[in-house]
């Protein structure tokens, strides 16, 4: 009778690549299902077309171009697809998430060899590139003005519905204080934490996100460090600001709380491919990401900062991991 | 639950699996015939002192030390030896046996074969180191380095520690819980003679917390000999945090005494000394019975094997491992693979007629679903196996330079530090086989760095 023979270890950890992105598709449940039903149907279609054209596109580049089997089923794709369609406006039109989807896997992935190659993290990317290309489309908030309209149950209305740090912007732009701007927009956190109408599909519900946190923390698919240290360097260079000028500069929790931070943070920094592998680099990532987030937020163009400064450390990586590694063992004393 | 300590870096938490815990230490039944292997510890292989023809006795010397580094091989049966020759190993690499075939059961004499505790402890130390050595005893943790050259620290390093490992980390593994809970007494008495040959550092028996009652039962075991003797009253027993490969020699020192041995260090550097529980039991038997290392315990277990076919055995060291599979009722039914030790460390048996050596500690029977490599992925750069590794080593950076034949970059990057845990490969979500690539790239450095002239 012949025996298998092969070198230790002869067990195997039960997690793979397919589990790890299961988790994650597990982990954005809360928030996709809030952002379905504020957005409804439109909401859907974005959803479905985001999954369906990344794994097709995947799927079609293995075939037809590469001739090499396809990885679809390690789920990568899927997770591309739904975090892209979280990062759009509900308004967006299917045509635009198609083009996004192909960019995010067709140009962002693949060309650079694929899953484990990408430089850059595909759905930020393709986000970012939807926002340079089609500024408008990708700023109109507009959004149902209620759950039944959003499914058709009652006359289909929309409110034109502004981002927070758009609205800031704005304001601080035509010479109004903090103070001024918020007594004119009816801004609560409390609405910021459950669900409001106003920015990206996926950010929502700051509490839906955070659910999503503590269970991929849970099942270790992510370490805190990265996402902490984001959070840190937002807090702390918003509270000085704030503390300095208040009627200039938003507060800690209006920034936390806004502009992607949370998704951003929690789903997209922590991308395995495209952030640091040794803790340090996390931390240095991290604060990095926080650092460029706020300097757009209160100096630059654009209100909000999160996509740019992910897409911008993304490049720092490489140089990240060849400096920073794991404390080696009997090296410390 | 109180803050138990463990090693500092990596690490994995394996299934225990601990099916054959219960199973008390049965006799195996003696063999027509054995093969006693020259090559059974770390070292120069053993030199044969008997030929074709001799009769020879159980416990009797039938070979020498090949050199310094190198052990006594006694005969584990009466009877005629009949060849004297090469053969094959579990892994078919052809090595010296002598092959003996058993008439009968005649000791030597010289061999206190009564069951009585002794727990006076002789007081010349060199003596004590002699028994050893005479006796043939090696590490039966793993690398079987001959004990009584650890007892010995070189000039100018002395022992501040000696930790006893009973950790027994391997997922199935139950011979060393089986020897606590059974010999525990002749344990604690070969650990207080090892104390005593190193002159007298502090003793810590490390046992993970998983096996509750051994803590219990040598905690016992220690006061009573401790109330009549105060020749026991340094020894500690430490319950560890269960995490693998805690009885790494080098994580055991760092979980319990907070010491790191350095790059290409001995545990000595740091003053530690580390031995294994059936290493300790047979230092007992052959300083206090004059008997020499020709039994060990053996687990045979896996999840295929039925309950009532999961054993411990002590077993004659160079009964062939296809008798003992007999003896637990032959290959269990959904066996794919065999593997002789844990399914962590231990080696998969190519020839199941090979013999048992001194470092056998278990037949593990696992199955095909169990054991067959998933096909390899692309590295999603998710850095499991670099939280994994113990020893704070990049394993992913580690194949990448492997397979580009970097040696300069592999050498900085530590690739010679890698004890072979396999915790990397354990828990690559991408299946990458990153220990056997990495094996290969340690052997490779070490012979580079041993083939630079020394300054």
């Amino acid at each position: 009778m012949a025996f298998v023979v092969s070198p230790s270890p002869h067990i195997h950890a039960p997690a793979s690549t397919a589990s790890i992105m299961r988790d994650v598709l597990i982990a954005l449940a809360p928030a996709t299902l809030v952002s379905l039903v504020f957005y409804g149907w439109a909401e859907l279609l974005l959803v479905a077309v985001c999954i369906c054209a990344c794994m097709l596109t995947e799927w079609a580049i293995e075939r037809f171009l590469q001739h090499s089997p396809s990885t679809i089923g390690d789920c990568s794709a899927a997770v591309t697809g739904l975090l892209l369609a979280l990062n759009l406006p509900s308004s967006c039109p299917w045509w635009v998430a198609v083009i996004g989807s192909i960019f995010a896997i067709g140009v962002v992935k693949m060309t650079f060899g694929g899953l484990g190659q990408n430089v850059f993290n595909p759905a930020i990317a393709a986000r970012v590139f939807l926002l340079v290309s089609f500024p408008s489309i990708m700023t109109d908030w507009s959004a149902p003005a209620s759950i039944s309209s959003a499914w058709g149950f009652s006359q289909v209305d929309a409110v034109s519905g502004a981002t927070p740090l758009g609205v800031v912007s704005e304001g601080l732009r035509s010479g109004m204080t903090l103070d001024e701007i918020f007594a004119a927009h009816s801004f609560s956190y409390k609405e910021m934490l459950f669900a409001r109408v106003g920015g990206s599909a996926g950010e929502l519900s700051a509490l839906a996100l955070l659910v999503g946190f503590v269970y991929l923390l849970a099942r270790k698919v992510i370490k805190a460090t990265t996402t902490l240290s984001i959070w840190a360097t937002i807090i702390g260079i918003s509270m000085v600001f704030s503390f300095i000028n208040p009627s200039s500069y938003t507060d800690p929790l209006f920034n936390m709380l806004t502009g992607g931070v949370l998704l951003g943070s929690i789903f997209m920094a922590t991308d395995y491919v495209t952030s640091p592998m040794s803790n340090t680099g996390c931390v240095i990532y991290g604060f990095g990401i926080g650092l460029q987030t706020m300097l757009i937020r209160y100096f630059g163009a654009y209100p909000e900062g999160m996509s740019f400064a992910i897409l911008l450390m993304n490049a720092f990586v490489p140089l990240i991991n060849r400096f920073c590694h794991q404390p080696k063992f009997g090296r410390a004393k | 639950m109180e803050n138990l300590s463990t090693f500092s870096i990596g690490g994995v938490h394996p299934d225990d699996r601990k099916i054959s815990r219960d199973c008390p230490i049965e006799v195996l039944p003696l063999p027509d015939k054995v093969f006693v292997s020259m090559a059974q510890h770390l070292g120069a292989p053993a030199k044969p002192l008997v030929v074709p023809g001799d009769t020879v006795k159980v416990g009797q010397l039938i070979a020498e030390p090949g050199g310094f580094i190198s052990a006594c091989v006694h005969s584990p049966v009466s009877g005629t030896v009949k060849s004297v020759g090469l053969r094959e190993d579990l892994a078919g690499n052809k090595v010296t046996h002598i092959e003996i075939v058993v008439e009968g059961d005649k000791w030597e004499e010289s061999i206190d074969r009564t069951p009585d505790l002794v727990t006076e402890l002789p007081e010349d130390k060199a003596w004590i180191l002699d028994r050893i050595k005479q006796n043939g005893v090696v590490g039966l943790g793993g690398a079987t380095f001959p004990t009584h050259v650890k007892l010995a620290p070189p000039p100018g390093k002395t022992a501040d520690f000696l930790l006893i490992n009973g950790a027994e980390c391997e997922p199935y593994l139950t011979s060393d819980y089986r020897v606590m809970m059974e010999r525990g007494a002749e344990v604690l008495v070969g650990a207080a003679l090892m104390q005593k040959a190193l002159d007298g550092p502090r003793c810590i028996i490390g046992i993970e917390e998983n096996k509750p009652e051994a803590i219990d039962h040598l905690s016992e075991l220690l006061s009573g000999l401790a109330d009549r003797n105060p020749a026991y009253r340094h020894i500690e027993i430490r319950p560890l945090k269960k995490k693998y490969p805690q009885g790494g020699e080098k994580q055991l020192i760092d979980a319990l005494t907070g010491r790191q041995v350095k790059s290409m260090g001995l545990p000595i550097d740091v003053g530690a000394v580390v031995q294994n529980i059936g290493t300790t039991l047979a230092v007992y038997e052959a300083v206090q019975k004059n008997k020499p290392l020709i039994t060990n315990v053996l687990t045979v277990t896996g999840d295929c094997l039925p309950v009532e076919r999961q054993h411990n055995y002590l077993f004659r060291i160079g009964v062939p491992l296809s008798f003992i599979m007999e003896q637990a009722g032959g290959v269990p039914e959904g066996a794919e693979k065999i593997i002789s030790g844990g399914p962590m460390m231990g080696k998969a048996v190519a020839r199941v007629d090979a013999t048992t050596v001194k470092g056998s500690s278990a037949i593990l029977y696992l199955t095909g679903e169990q054991t067959l490599r998933r096909p390899e992925g692309p590295c999603i750069r998710c850095g499991r196996c670099a939280d994994a590794c113990p020893m704070g080593l990049e394993p992913f950076l580690l194949k990448k330079l492997a397979e580009a034949g970097d040696f300069t970059a592999l050498e900085k990057n530590a690739v010679h530090d890698c004890i072979e845990c396999g915790c990397c490969q354990y828990s690559c979500p991408a299946n990458l086989s990153l220990l056997d690539t990495i094996r290969i790239a340690k052997g490779d450095m070490l012979r580079i760095i041993k083939s630079r002239p020394k300054n």
